[in-house]
């Protein structure tokens, strides 16, 4: 027992996951053989690029949907981080506007998405309702402050929004270093272990003794924290930000989650397959694009991919039951 | 009525059902006939109300035949047995709340109006209306059914069952959550049925009832069906007797835990389910708590434990109050506990055995925030050797191992923790017996070691070959405290019946 375990031993959630990953290198290696454009290593760095800010969110996202709930204000919450950023990057550098702007984007994100987290926990109201309103409620509330765009930001904030290191840019660094940490909290921690433990069998938690409105709370949190982190990179990369941006992403982020083999009733997901999960969508809309494939079909293969996913884990695991 | 030569509606022949590694029932040969109302008993998990929920339709990968009306069926869905003609009333009514009686009376067979697709409503009032009537039911057809008591549902139930012609009418525990007068009325009803040459199956745990009503009794154990008699050849202590299996012998002596301090006591405890209670448990000393199903012994260990915390009385710990208002305060006062229910609240299916035994224990796994992995992996290792859980790999998804081991994997969660006091909820029930037997050396063992264990079983046997003293408890209240040298199959059944205890103990 006390042996590392051998192969046919792994759990069956890491054999599951191959799929993903032949699946992803299928993909790469296809787009790579149709389109000579996509192999350039400025294309992949720019998928990286591009995947960045739903990457982040849907690492935060992993974390609400292992226990078993969803979060769908990201976008929201995104776009109200983004606009205090920017507002704060628009002042005269001095050490205090520069940890404004990079320290408010992420408190705002903690804060809205611990409210999503005390209403999930404490109301009994579902996550979908409690998680659409605050979807609703925080766009008007980010129009409602600030109806025009605010840009002009100072020359810092969006050096750094294009700052690469070595060859890889700032955005990518970012989300593959929250990935990182997000995967250790969760496979390394008492908490990582509380999420699961609470999506997997909330009763069987409550009796084992773990606090699990606690572990909701937190797991809204970072969501939060990362659509706040998210709102950040995107700001900085575009030099601007707007009270209608970030629409959509939630869903984006949750899509990337699904593909990467979570499962919606929590309990089961990793973060290592959510960014794979990003990847894949990401190469594809990538790749069609490369291959001149219009827009619309593109929306029509990724909608089918989606689906795919899930189905095909259903598959899989019903055989192995 | 008893011994009529009508040729059986419903017949049986080798039936079998397994979910999994567990044989839920098998070899079943039984037939209903008409105008006769056939009880089934038995213990919990003896396999009733699989064998009901056959019929029913609603375990279509049943093995073996069975046959309606001397023609080969296979019941494959609820719906070909309800073309078939048979109603299923069971415990989870399948009614819905948000409609009228009337409504779910002709739920899928709405009587069809004018235009396509409408429906009928007034001819579906005055059809359930005289339904209710025929029933002898006072409700009104247009009631919503959410403002029923549950008496009235069961009823409402049956005239769904009627509404659809049914001939064979299969009623799972039907009084287990009614009131005495709502029980006395629907066994009326049921009489009424018989009469009407509906032939009846009727599921129970009350044997008063079943003396009532039946005419022929069948007896299930460990899934299989161990006797078929008139009612007038079974009495009170025939029927125990087959229902517990085997001639009523002592269980072999074991060596004696030297009985410590009382470490818990309990002063006039109640809360849902359970009233009054006073009880002392000491180190060293295994404690039963017996009783029939809603006797109240779960819902007490569950208070003790802080899952469903008590609500009246207190709970004296080393003789100071505690406060377990949740399971997280009482694993922190050396208070560990086995759920009944191991899916519900033991398991996380989808995680390894090594995660599910280290739940409850992780902050003493821990260094800072992070697990320490070889700690935990060989603290794991430790107690899983303990409970005889060493030949599964740690691993494992949980799902993915046998009842027997799921169980051992909640016990040694449990038994991580180093509890002062262990609180067991039917650890044994539908595992196999190379598994019982070895939990069974665990928790004697346990108590030899100071442990002070509370264990509430359906299993009679498995208490009196463990427990030092045995509480019997019916209706919420402890009725009954048997030493080992007074408790006695007999004496525990007939305290928890509230059986005459001399008629019962005629052996």
């Amino acid at each position: 027992m006390s042996s590392p375990p051998t192969s046919h031993e792994r759990p069956a959630f890491a054999r599951r996951s191959l799929g993903l990953y032949a699946a992803l290198l299928l993909l790469v290696l296809g787009f790579a053989l149709a389109a000579p454009a996509f192999r350039s290593p400025e294309n992949l760095l720019l998928v990286l690029r591009q995947v960045s800010v739903n990457g982040i969110l849907a690492v935060g996202m992993t974390f609400v949907v292992l226990t078993a709930g969803i979060d769908l204000s990201v976008g929201s919450l995104l776009a109200i981080a983004g606009l205090a950023s920017a507002l704060f990057a628009q002042l005269e550098p001095s050490p205090v506007s520069v940890a404004l702007a990079l320290g408010s984007p992420l408190v705002i994100g903690l804060l809205g998405g611990g409210l999503n987290g005390v209403l999930v926990a404490f109301s009994r109201v579902s996550p979908l309702i409690v998680t659409l309103g605050t979807l609703t409620a925080y766009r008007g509330f980010a129009v409602w402050y600030r109806v025009n765009p605010v840009y002009d930001l100072s020359g810092w904030y969006r050096e750094l929004g294009q700052l690469e290191l070595g060859l890889v840019p700032l955005p990518v660094l970012v989300f593959f270093a929250t990935a990182a940490a997000a995967g250790l909290v969760l496979s390394r921690t008492r908490f990582g272990r509380h999420v699961y433990a609470v999506g997997g069998n909330e009763a069987a938690a409550r009796a084992a003794g773990i606090a699990v409105e606690r572990v909701k709370l937190a797991a809204y949190g970072i969501s939060g924290f990362c659509a706040g982190l998210a709102a950040l990179v995107l700001t900085a990369r575009l030099g601007a930000a707007q009270s209608v941006a970030g629409q959509g992403f939630e869903l984006q982020a949750i899509a990337a989650v699904v593909v990467g083999g979570a499962s919606l009733f929590g309990g089961r997901g990793r973060i290592r397959d959510t960014v794979a999960g990003t990847l894949l969508i990401g190469v594809l809309f990538n790749g069609l694009v490369l291959t001149n494939v219009p827009s619309p079909i593109q929306q029509m293969v990724i909608g089918g991919i989606i689906i795919g996913a899930v189905w095909l884990d259903g598959v899989v695991q019903g055989r192995e039951r | 009525m008893t011994e009529q030569h009508a040729p059986p509606i419903v017949r049986l022949r080798g039936v079998r059902k397994s979910f999994g590694a567990t044989v839920a029932v098998q070899s079943i040969d039984l037939e209903l006939r008409a105008g006769e109302v056939h009880a089934w008993v038995g213990e919990n998990g003896a396999g009733k109300s699989t064998l009901a929920r056959i019929l029913g339709g609603l375990h279509g990968d049943y093995r073996g035949e069975i046959q309606l009306a001397g023609r080969a069926l296979r019941l494959s869905a609820p719906a070909v047995a309800v073309r078939a003609g048979i109603a299923l009333v069971h415990q989870e009514l399948s009614l819905v709340p948000e409609l009228s009686v009337a409504e779910n009376v002709f739920l899928g067979r709405e009587p069809r109006g004018r235009f396509p697709g409408s429906v009928d409503f007034g001819a579906m009032r005055q059809r359930a209306a005289a339904l209710l009537a025929e029933l002898g039911v006072e409700l009104r057809a247009g009631e919503k059914l959410a403002r029923l008591s549950p008496g009235e549902r069961q009823l409402v139930e049956i005239a769904k069952g009627l509404a659809r012609e049914a001939r064979v009418l299969i009623l799972d525990e039907p009084t287990s959550s009614l009131s005495k007068r709502e029980a006395e009325r629907l066994l009326a009803r049921v009489r009424e049925l018989r009469e009407r040459g509906l032939a009846l199956v009727y599921v129970s745990h009350r044997i008063e009832e079943i003396f009532s009503v039946a005419d022929r009794i069948s007896v299930l154990r460990d899934g299989r069906l161990v006797a078929t008699r008139a009612v007038g050849e079974w009495d009170e202590g025939s029927l125990l007797r087959a229902l517990v299996g085997r001639e009523l012998a002592r269980p072999a002596e074991r060596p004696r835990a030297v009985r410590g301090e009382a470490i818990l006591r309990t002063e006039e405890l109640g809360g849902d389910g359970f009233e009054g209670v006073s009880l002392s448990l000491h180190r060293g000393e295994l404690l039963g708590l017996a009783g029939l199903a809603g006797a109240g012994r779960s819902s007490l260990l569950r208070a003790l434990f802080g899952l469903a915390p008590a609500k009246r009385g207190r709970v004296l710990l080393r003789g100071v109050p505690l406060r377990s208002a949740r399971p997280a305060d009482a694993l922190r006062a050396g208070i560990a506990m086995v759920p009944e229910d191991r899916f519900h609240e033991g398991l996380i299916p989808e995680r390894s055995l090594r995660e599910n035994v280290a739940l409850a224990s992780l902050r003493e796994l821990s260094r800072g925030p992070f697990i320490d992995g070889t700690r935990e992996r060989e603290a794991v290792a430790a107690v899983a050797r303990r409970v005889g859980l060493e030949r599964s790999s740690s691993e494992t998804a949980v799902r993915r191992l046998s009842g027997g081991n799921q169980q051992k994997v909640v016990l040694a969660r449990a038994l991580l923790r180093e509890p002062q006091i262990l609180l067991l909820d039917e650890p044994t029930r539908g595992i196999d017996v190379g598994a019982k037997a070895e939990i069974h050396a665990r928790l004697l063992e346990l108590a030899r070691e100071g442990t002070a264990v509370l264990l509430a079983s359906s299993d009679l046997p498995e208490l009196l070959a463990l427990c030092d003293r045995i509480l019997v408890l019916r209706g919420g209240r402890v009725v009954a405290e048997l030493s080992r040298e007074a408790a006695s199959e007999e004496r525990v059944l007939a305290a928890a019946a509230s059986l005459p205890s001399e008629r019962a103990a005629v052996a």
